[in-house]
């Protein structure tokens, strides 16, 4: 700022005083630059005053007030820096005085119109830098002293420190604003991602989202679409201001109309007035919603959906708008996604429980027991197991691996589960079975691929048929105790040639032998050779034909605390029957062929003749039969059979919880007879709670 | 008949003869009787079954043949049966007294010549 002249007269002090008067700090700036601007015309006599400024790009002047010649203000003079008079004031950053116009370059063509003759300028500077320039001009022609210069550029100085106060009051104005609305936002993000959100339930985080999305936003509506499992379509999912679209299930197909740009584009929508653009929804229009902004809803780049905003009345969403809403999007993405996963582990894991058989079938004669583990990172794993009956004594036993994981790997195993049962009871051999499965498989695609163990066990005939399909070797232990993996043909896994054949490998399974089955994450350890936990398995196993213990043992000493894949094992042993047998049956005539075969094993090492075996078996069925025939009443039906050898005396009792009825019709009577003269004694008791059928015979050969 | 047992015709013009495999109970009996009048046309003089590959006849079976029997006799037809001394099914069927219903011969050419 210059200091003031030394030699000021009276005058001038009075001037000095209107200039530097402290009340015009007080003043707006605007009224700060008019009231400098009259009282200079009125110190100087002056008839036109002017300020103008320097544009940011530094090149140019804007006239900012004015007196005299307003209309420069109002038609925004610009006037380039070194040209032209006040160009000059600003490039030379010092007074100008131009004592007549007519021989002066003066651009301006207000001051020319004007008619002014003289004119002084002076430029306006703080610390050094110019922020324009203040003149002043007379219609007569004027000789400027020395001291109006002076006082001119003392007015010049005032007015440049009342403008830089301005900009700076304005910056700081403009950092508060910016500081204020910055904490707003940093608000607005911590209500979209705060943490507690994550305690809702998806359906209420969703709805928890849109209120805040639009308080925030102030907006009219909210709501969000979740793409469907097709892909090609959004349904709405939440909604705000716009329920009539979460209530009607709108359907909105990906690329067309609003909703569906922005799940096409996975980018941020923004359409300024909705009647003229494309929308799709109804509801929308219906609502008079005039500006929409609508963001994706992804998760490692995949759209699960839109979430989209809009405003009664026309709005010009900003990128604060859209990024803020991008992030609440996040947030709802995360949530549903979370959502889905566990879901998706729900009801995988209810499918599985489903799969896996509750409880072994109790099947007389046969000792059986597994395990099924998770994976340690839960979820869903492709084991499983199956055991059922096939009729005429035979156990068919099942134990697999599908493909991967998840509820595709579960529905694959339902199938799979499904198919198997349904090939192997209509009789087929077990080959025919499981290639009849694998082109089932086939036909699923390349999701269902898995690898299957099938094995066919007779206890009758002391024989297991096995059909390995890519499946690690089963392993049998012979009676003594000796543990070896059946030696198999390679096949491949299910699901991989619709045209694979299958063979199946027909070993003996003496009474008194165990086969183990499992699936590879039993055998298998990270850093150790497969063959090594075959070899660890099969040491474990041999000597031990108690199933449940074997079971346990296996788990405990062959699973890791933490097991990355799942694991199934099962065990069947083919027990010695001992001389007291008690076994249920289905009240069922299926299971006639069963029970006789069983009688026949059990018969067999009791030194009964061929023709006693026979005997006895026709006499047990006949009872049966009976117990089969007159077994009605509610529920499932069952009968016993007891059998017993004792010094050479053979006793079957038969007991059923039905009530006898008298043989009706000619051909109906003969059961009772038969078992009269296949047998030494016949006991029929009948009661209240069912008949019991005591058949007696002595074995002549042990006679 | 979940591969219990087989009705295998094994002539078909005025004499039928259906060989049997397998077991019969209560279980199939209904469907092996299906199997067997289904092979029973009107021009049919004589029915022979050849029991031999049978393993297992119970008491619902023989009633299975007595009823054939009666039905064959009511249209002027005759049923036979071979079976041969040495099956395991003949105690029951000697025990039953089927011969009484139904000639019982030790095989089908028996059964056919006499």
């Amino acid at each position: 700022m210059s200091a003031p002249r030394l030699d000021i007269d009276h005058r001038a002090l009075q001037s000095l005083q209107l200039v530097t008067d402290a009340a015009l700090a007080y003043l707006s700036e605007d009224d700060l630059l008019d009231e400098l601007l009259k009282r200079m015309t009125q110190i100087l006599q002056a008839d036109t005053a002017a300020i103008l400024l320097l544009e940011p790009d530094g090149r140019t002047l804007l006239a900012r007030a004015a007196r005299g010649i307003e209309e420069e203000v109002e038609q925004g003079v610009r006037i380039p820096v070194g040209r032209g008079f006040a160009g000059r004031v600003a490039a030379e950053r010092r007074a100008v005085f131009i004592p007549d116009i007519d021989h002066a370059d003066v651009l301006n063509p207000i001051l020319r119109e004007k008619g002014i003759r003289s004119l002084l300028g002076v430029p306006l500077l703080i610390e050094g830098r110019v922020l324009g320039v203040l003149h002043v001009g007379t219609l007569t022609p004027r000789q400027f002293t020395t001291d109006d210069r002076d006082l001119l550029q003392l007015a010049a100085d005032r007015a440049a420190l009342a403008i830089e106060h301005a900009r700076l009051y304005e910056e700081e104005r403009r950092a508060r604003e910016n500081a204020e609305q910055a904490s707003k936002r940093l608000e607005a993000l911590q209500r979209v991602t705060d943490a507690s959100l994550a305690y809702l339930s998806e359906e209420d985080l969703l709805q928890e989202l849109l209120v805040r999305i639009t308080e925030i936003l102030a907006t009219d509506t909210a709501a969000i679409l979740l793409l469907e499992s097709d892909g090609e379509t959004l349904r709405a999912r939440a909604a705000r201001g716009v329920e009539e679209e979460d209530d009607q299930g709108v359907r909105i197909p990906v690329g067309r109309g609003f909703a569906g740009r922005v799940a096409a584009e996975r980018r941020a929508v923004f359409i300024a007035d909705v009647d003229h653009a494309d929308v799709l929804n109804p509801i929308l229009r219906e609502k008079g919603i005039k500006s929409l902004l609508g963001v994706p809803l992804l998760i490692e780049g995949r759209v699960l959906g839109v979430l989209h905003v809009g405003t009664l009345t026309p709005r010009a969403f900003n990128a604060h708008d859209r990024d803020l809403l991008q992030l609440a999007a996040d947030r709802a993405a995360l949530a549903i996604e979370h959502a889905n996963v566990y879901e998706q582990r729900r009801l995988a894991e209810a499918l599985q429980r489903r799969l896996l058989p509750e409880r072994l079938p109790q099947i007389p004669g046969l000792e059986i027991a597994s395990r099924y583990l998770p994976a340690a990172a839960g979820g869903l794993g492709g084991d499983w197991y199956d055991v059922f009956g096939l009729g005429r004594g035979r156990i068919a036993i099942a134990v697999g691996d599908v493909v991967g994981h998840g509820v595709a790997a579960a529905a694959v195993m339902a199938q799979l589960r499904t198919a198997l049962r349904a090939y192997a009871v209509q009789g087929s051999p077990p080959a025919e079975v499981v290639q009849a499965v694998n082109r089932l498989m086939w036909q699923l695609g390349p999701t269902a691929m898995t690898t299957l163990a099938y094995l066919v066990l007779d206890p009758a005939e002391e024989q297991l048929e096995i059909v390995n399909a890519g499946h690690p070797p089963p392993l049998l232990l012979g009676p003594d105790g000796e543990a070896d993996f059946v030696p198999l043909q390679g096949t491949m896994a299910l699901g991989v040639s619709g045209t694979a054949v299958y063979h199946s490998d027909t070993v003996a399974m003496p009474t008194g032998s165990t086969a183990v089955l499992y699936t590879d994450g039993l055998v298998e350890k990270r850093g150790v050779s497969i063959d090594e936990g075959l070899e660890r398995l099969c040491a474990l196993a041999a000597g031990r034909h108690e199933v449940e213990a074997l079971c346990t043992l296996l788990i405990e000493e062959l699973v890791p605390d933490a097991p990355p894949d799942d694991i199934a094992v099962l065990a069947a042993h083919v027990p010695e029957l001992p001389d007291r047998l008690t076994t249920r049956w289905p009240a069922e005539a299926d299971a006639l062929a069963d029970v006789r075969r069983l009688l026949r094993r059990w018969l067999s090492t009791r030194a009964a003749t061929a023709d006693e075996a026979y005997d006895i078996t026709v006499a047990c069925q006949e009872a049966c039969a009976n117990a089969i025939e007159h077994a009605y009443g509610p529920g499932r039906a069952e009968l016993d059979v007891e059998l017993s050898y004792d010094a050479g005396r053979v006793r079957v009792t038969v007991r059923d919880k039905g009530r006898w009825r008298p043989p009706r019709g000619q051909n109906r009577g003969r059961g009772l007879p038969l078992m009269h003269s296949l047998m030494h004694t016949v006991d029929v008791t009948h009661g209240e709670r069912g008949t019991v059928v005591v058949l007696e015979r002595r074995l002549e050969g042990d006679a | 008949m979940s591969g219990l047992a087989q009705v295998v015709p094994v002539r078909q013009d005025e004499v039928v003869v259906a060989r049997l495999e397998g077991e019969i109970d209560a279980s199939n009996r209904g469907l092996v009787g299906h199997r067997l009048r289904d092979l029973v046309t009107n021009r049919a003089e004589l029915m022979v079954i050849d029991l031999s590959g049978v393993t297992y006849l119970d008491s619902t079976g023989i009633a299975l043949l007595f009823e054939l029997g009666a039905e064959l006799r009511q249209r002027q037809q005759r049923l036979r049966v071979a079976v041969p001394a040495e099956s395991p099914i003949a105690r029951i069927v000697s025990l039953t007294g089927l011969a009484r219903a139904v000639p019982v011969h030790p095989t089908v050419d028996a059964a056919l010549v006499s």
